[in-house]
């Protein structure tokens, strides 16, 4: 036997012999793990292949002996034969050239990978997704879910009750509280609580149809109170001559003039969430990040609390 | 030159870096001047929210709370827009933050307001239920340092040209021109009207008559910087 072969059978048997001491030395070895024996088979065809294939070009070197047409050039001594283009390395070539063009001009521009759109395409069909499931939500999952919304949003100032933590925030369990009532009629407000700019005047605009006079310091503490008592007990005469006008005899305000003080109403608190508002207690910021239904779900979640 | 080239391979290799680097950076530089440039709606920091944001790094918040939304749909919907690079232009140094144990911070003036981190930052757990955020209630005694503001000012509008007195774009088409003093005397006077606009939302009593005796404690200079992050 030739001793080139001699030599690549020892070799590989040693490569072969310390791939399984490896293997069987390490903890676990092949541990009936499908993934370690396709490793280890691999491996050993790996040291098979490459043994016979190195033995087979050095065998090719001792023996082959140069022959065939020289061209006439000589590059400082070294020449070269006539050999036509192997037809395997040509498509390839050719292919390679084809598929450059194709990557260049539209494999790359329209198949990259940007993060910007993955987020964009993550976003639509998230929207999609909320949009066909809950289209057609009402009563009480859309309440549950102005109530989810409310939690992850809105608790941080309004408190998980909606109480408004000592005062921090509006108390969402009742329409008003008495101070917001004073502030407003004192100070005027304009909230955008219909959509639209609608200021609502100061003390020196309010005036008393029942007494023919501006409203007093007085009719200021009876009114307030009586608006935060939902409407009830004295200073309904005030009501009725000073506020009804526009806010309407049961305080349940009217289209285009003047909002609902007597109780909260989907539409109110999305105007609230639309344009933020300023007031007695202090700001509240815009959430107009929130989608159409989750703005609704908040108003139906905050109607639903404060009228039970 | 090639001819030589061939014979002296060290200058060979020289001359294929500077070839391959001259490449990267033709592809490379104009991308990353566009994206630092600031985008419209970024305007710079008045001398109060500059002070703010001292008070800010002085205080460590970037440990805890970072400035930079990441375009996810879970992050976006909490935070607000993905952030951009342009956005940080006048950050110096940026506030990125590498861990959040705190929510982001990068867009908060969206959503709270003066009173609530008034409210905030005298007890946090009397907001958040369960915030593991300490009180900082010496915010509420210090002053802020409103020269060292005005100096940083001064700085980066001269050596990075950072438009002060100058109309700056923004989103909404108008224009919003930030004010600098001329003089530390005129920026202090600045910075003092700022801060009483902030203290008219504010309910704690002490803060405003520091601020009526003409004092700027931290937590003005603080909320300032809060408010102006959008």
């Amino acid at each position: 036997m030739n001793k080139l072969y001699l030599w690549g059978i020892i070799f590989a048997a040693v490569m072969l012999l310390l791939t399984y001491l490896s293997v069987g030395g390490s903890e676990g070895g092949l541990n009936d793990d499908i993934v370690n024996m396709l490793a280890v088979a691999g491996a050993v065809a790996l040291v098979i292949i490459t043994v016979f294939v190195v033995i087979k070009y050095v065998r090719q070197m001792q023996t082959d002996t140069a022959d065939g047409e020289l061209v006439d050039h000589s590059w400082d001594g070294i020449g070269e034969y006539k050999n036509s283009v192997p037809m395997g390395w040509a498509i390839m070539f050719l292919g390679t050239m084809i598929w450059g063009m194709w990557y260049f001009t539209i494999g790359y521009p329209v198949n990259a990978y940007s993060q910007i759109g993955e987020y964009n395409e993550d976003t639509k069909a998230h929207n999609e997704k909320f949009e066909a499931k809950y289209a057609d939500i009402t009563g009480e999952r859309l309440v549950d879910m102005g109530e989810s919304v409310f939690l992850a949003e809105c608790k941080v100032c309004h408190g998980l009750q909606a109480d408004g933590i000592d005062g921090k925030a509006a108390n969402l369990n009742v329409r008003l509280e008495e101070k917001v009532v004073k502030h407003a009629i004192i100070n005027g407000a304009n909230n955008h609580l219909l959509g639209t700019e609608m200021p609502m005047p100061d003390r020196n605009g309010l005036f008393n149809a029942n007494t023919n006079e501006m409203i007093t310091d007085a009719e200021i503490d009876l009114v307030s109170k009586y608006v935060a008592n939902g409407m009830t007990g004295a200073g309904a005469d005030v009501f009725e001559g000073v506020c009804a006008s526009c806010h309407g005899a049961d305080g349940k305000g009217m289209e285009y003039v003047a909002p609902n003080i007597a109780e909260f109403t989907p539409e109110l608190v999305v105007n609230v969430l639309n344009h933020g508002k300023k007031g007695a207690i202090g700001a509240m910021p815009k959430f107009d990040k929130l989608n159409d239904k989750q703005k609704e779900a908040v108003g139906a979640y905050i109607t639903s609390i404060s009228s039970k | 030159m090639f001819h030589w080239l061939e014979k002296h391979p060290f200058f060979f290799a020289v001359g294929v870096f500077v070839t391959i680097a001259f490449a990267g950076l033709i592809e490379i530089l104009p991308n990353f001047a566009q994206a630092s440039r600031p985008v419209i709606g970024t305007a710079p920091y008045s001398t109060l929210e500059l002070a703010g944001r001292h008070v800010y790094i002085k205080n460590s918040c970037n440990a805890c709370h970072s400035q930079l939304v990441r375009p996810f749909k879970s992050e976006t919907d909490r935070y607000g827009h993905y952030s951009l690079s342009g956005e940080y232009a006048y950050d110096r140094p940026f506030l990125w933050g590498s861990k959040r144990t705190g929510p982001d911070l990068m867009r908060v003036g969206n959503y709270r307001t003066t009173d609530w981190h008034e409210n905030h930052m005298k007890d946090p757990a009397s907001v958040v239920p369960g915030s593991i955020m300490p009180a900082y209630k010496w915010m509420f005694t210090n002053n802020a340092d409103v020269d060292t503001a005005y100096a940083e000012q001064l700085t980066v509008a001269n050596a990075f040209s950072v438009p002060y007195n100058e109309p700056v774009p923004m989103k909404d088409g108008s224009t919003k021109i930030v004010k600098m003093g001329k003089n530390l005397a005129e920026a202090r006077a600045l910075a003092l009207a700022e801060a009483k606009e902030i203290v008219a939302d504010m309910k704690d009593q002490d803060v405003k008559d520091a601020v009526a005796r003409g004092e700027i404690p931290e937590i003005v200079a603080i909320i300032a910087y809060m408010n102006s992050l959008k």
